[in-house]
């Protein structure tokens, strides 16, 4: 694991989510209260970028079959999905993204 | 059974829906309007022959965008793809058959069945099954099981989509009609672009009615149906000697069944209907220069047309009012209408124009209640035996019409508003094309009228 450089702050906006691309597995990154969180962007239930789906209130829903998951913990909210996101640490420095991964 | 009957069962035979008009006797038989029978056939040999109109591409301006909207009964989910291009595709999933998107419109990644969660993307392809590998043991070609696609295509912002491999291209199918489409969608060089949402009603009669009344009939805008509407937009202080109806224009068929009528050099028409600020921005300054610069002054002094586009795409270009009339068996349609406005209009003009439109011709508009008043009244008085055996007549203008064409329009014209050949002319082909039973044989239909024969 090492902090990896993902992209500017100032691209994500407050309650948004967006997908980084540059690791070994696809990342869904999210900013909510001015904190930026990451957790794997692939569904545990089927192969579906989260990123694509629809975030509220800190839980994303994936657009495929709705399972639904905590971005904070990876907890899963809702089946069909059974098995929890991994979570990366993530934080914001000199307003860019950092994720370790 | 008789020798050509395919697909649909069969209550008559070619040589009786051929009969259903007579052009000769200036007649045509009622049943077209509620026979089960006919009706299944048209969905065949109609509606999942022809170009259907989907929407206007400024409902599906951006990449995921959708729209879901019918092929005669078929439902479709219409969709534009990263690349821009439009998708028109069954919405049916190909497990057990339920609806693949049960919204009217939005933004999509993919198509999600809400039975067993079998999904699809933007473009139709089936991407994920649950429990693929567990369930099917990986034996699913996913590739094999996408919905079925239609042929796609757009004319001036018009969505269309066709079923048929063997049917000619839509520009060709369109033919002479695209002149009077035009008059709507090629004032400017921006084009158009729809009024945000599509009205959605249900009225129990023929979808028929609706049709050949927007192909053919200024007669009853001017005789009695819509004068109370009229006169409720008159401006107070207008001399009702200069509000007569217009008399001035053309009754025109074209080929493949579509048919227009139009007023020529009468704006005061607008005036009634749209008011003021927009029969100004229509008919004069720089717009309507603009507007005469690309489609000539012959036809920006067109003021109003009726169409219909064979089979159920029926607009008013002026008024701008564009309508799909959506069969549910020979007893009901649901009406779907939207507004197209000149997109460099001015916003002013905008509002004012869609304002307009939905008080004459929207579920509640003034001229609308006329026309779905009349059409479900006929349908009503048709489920009586005795009505259902009476001849109607059709025969206006057939003795006088002539392929003479004074304004040098394209299609086959009648030099009065009021007149019947462009009625005839659909009932005509719609008996043709009920009885081809493929494209080449569709495509050696003759569009002249056998009363200028």
């Amino acid at each position: 694991m090492a902090w990896t450089k993902a992209f500017p702050s100032a691209d994500l906006p407050e309650g948004e989510m967006k997908q980084f691309a540059g690791a070994a597995e696809p990342i869904l990154i999210c900013k909510l209260g001015g904190k930026v969180h990451a957790v794997q962007d692939t569904c545990t239930h089927d192969t579906w970028s989260l990123a694509d789906g629809f975030l509220e209130d800190g839980i994303v829903e994936c657009s495929l079959h709705f399972a639904k998951f905590c971005v904070r913990t990876g907890q899963v909210k809702a089946l069909p999905a059974c098995d929890a996101l991994k979570v990366f640490p993530a934080k914001i420095e000199n307003d860019f993204i950092y994720i370790d991964c | 059974m008789n020798a050509s009957v395919q697909g649909a069962l069969r209550s008559y035979s070619d040589a009786e829906i051929l009969g259903m008009i007579d052009e000769k006797a200036g007649v045509y038989n009622p049943k077209i309007y509620t026979d089960e029978s006919l009706y299944k056939l048209e969905l065949e040999r109609i509606f999942a022959r022809t170009w259907v109109c989907m929407g206007h591409e400024s409902q599906i301006a951006k990449p995921g965008d959708f729209i879901t909207a019918y092929i005669g009964e078929d439902p479709v989910v219409v969709s534009r793809q990263k690349d821009g291009s439009i998708r028109v595709f069954l919405n049916q999933c190909r497990h057990r058959g339920m609806r693949i998107c049960r919204a009217d419109s939005g933004n999509a990644k993919a198509f999600t069945c809400t039975y067993h969660g079998w999904a699809y993307n933007q473009g139709g392809e089936l991407v994920s099954v649950p429990m693929e590998q567990e369930a099917f043991g990986g034996c699913l070609n996913k590739k094999e099981w996408g919905p079925k696609q239609a042929r796609v295509d757009t004319y001036k912002g018009l969505i269309f989509a066709n079923w048929d491999a063997e049917a000619p291209s839509l520009d060709e199918y369109l033919g002479e009609a695209k002149f009077y489409m035009d008059i709507m969608l090629d004032r400017c060089e921006g084009g158009t672009e729809a009024v945000p949402g599509i009205q959605k009603w249900v009225i129990p009669c023929n979808w028929k009615f609706a049709a050949e009344q927007f192909a053919s009939d200024a007669y009853h805008a001017g005789t009695t149906s819509h004068l109370s509407g009229i006169m409720a937009g008159v401006p107070d202080d207008v001399d009702l000697s200069q509000v007569a109806p217009p008399t001035t224009g053309l009754n025109v068929h074209m080929s493949n069944g579509h048919g227009c009528g139009l007023f020529l050099r009468n704006p005061m028409f607008y005036m009634t209907i749209l008011g003021p600020k927009v029969t100004e921005y229509l008919t004069a300054g720089p717009a309507y220069e603009e507007a005469t610069r690309r489609l000539g002054k012959s036809r920006t002094d067109v003021h109003l047309c009726h169409c219909n586009i064979f089979p159920n795409l029926s607009f008013l270009a002026g008024i701008n009012t564009v309508r799909m009339w959506q069969p549910r068996g020979p007893n009901e349609i649901e009406v779907w209408t939207f507004t197209v406005v000149d997109k460099t209009a001015p916003a002013e003009i905008k509002e004012e124009w869609s304002r307009n439109v939905s008080r004459t011709f929207s579920a509640g508009g003034v001229f609308e209640q006329d026309d779905g008043e009349n059409w479900c009244d006929i349908q009503q008085v048709l489920k009586g035996h005795v009505a259902q055996q009476q001849k109607f007549n059709i025969e206006m203008a057939s003795h006088t019409i002539t392929t003479e064409n004074p304004e040098g329009f394209p299609g086959i014209s009648f030099a009065y508003t009021y007149g019947e050949e462009s009625a005839r002319g659909m009932y005509r082909y719609w008996t043709q094309i009920m009885t081809a039973p493929d494209w080449p044989s569709i495509r050696e239909i003759k569009p002249l009228p056998v009363a200028a024969e």
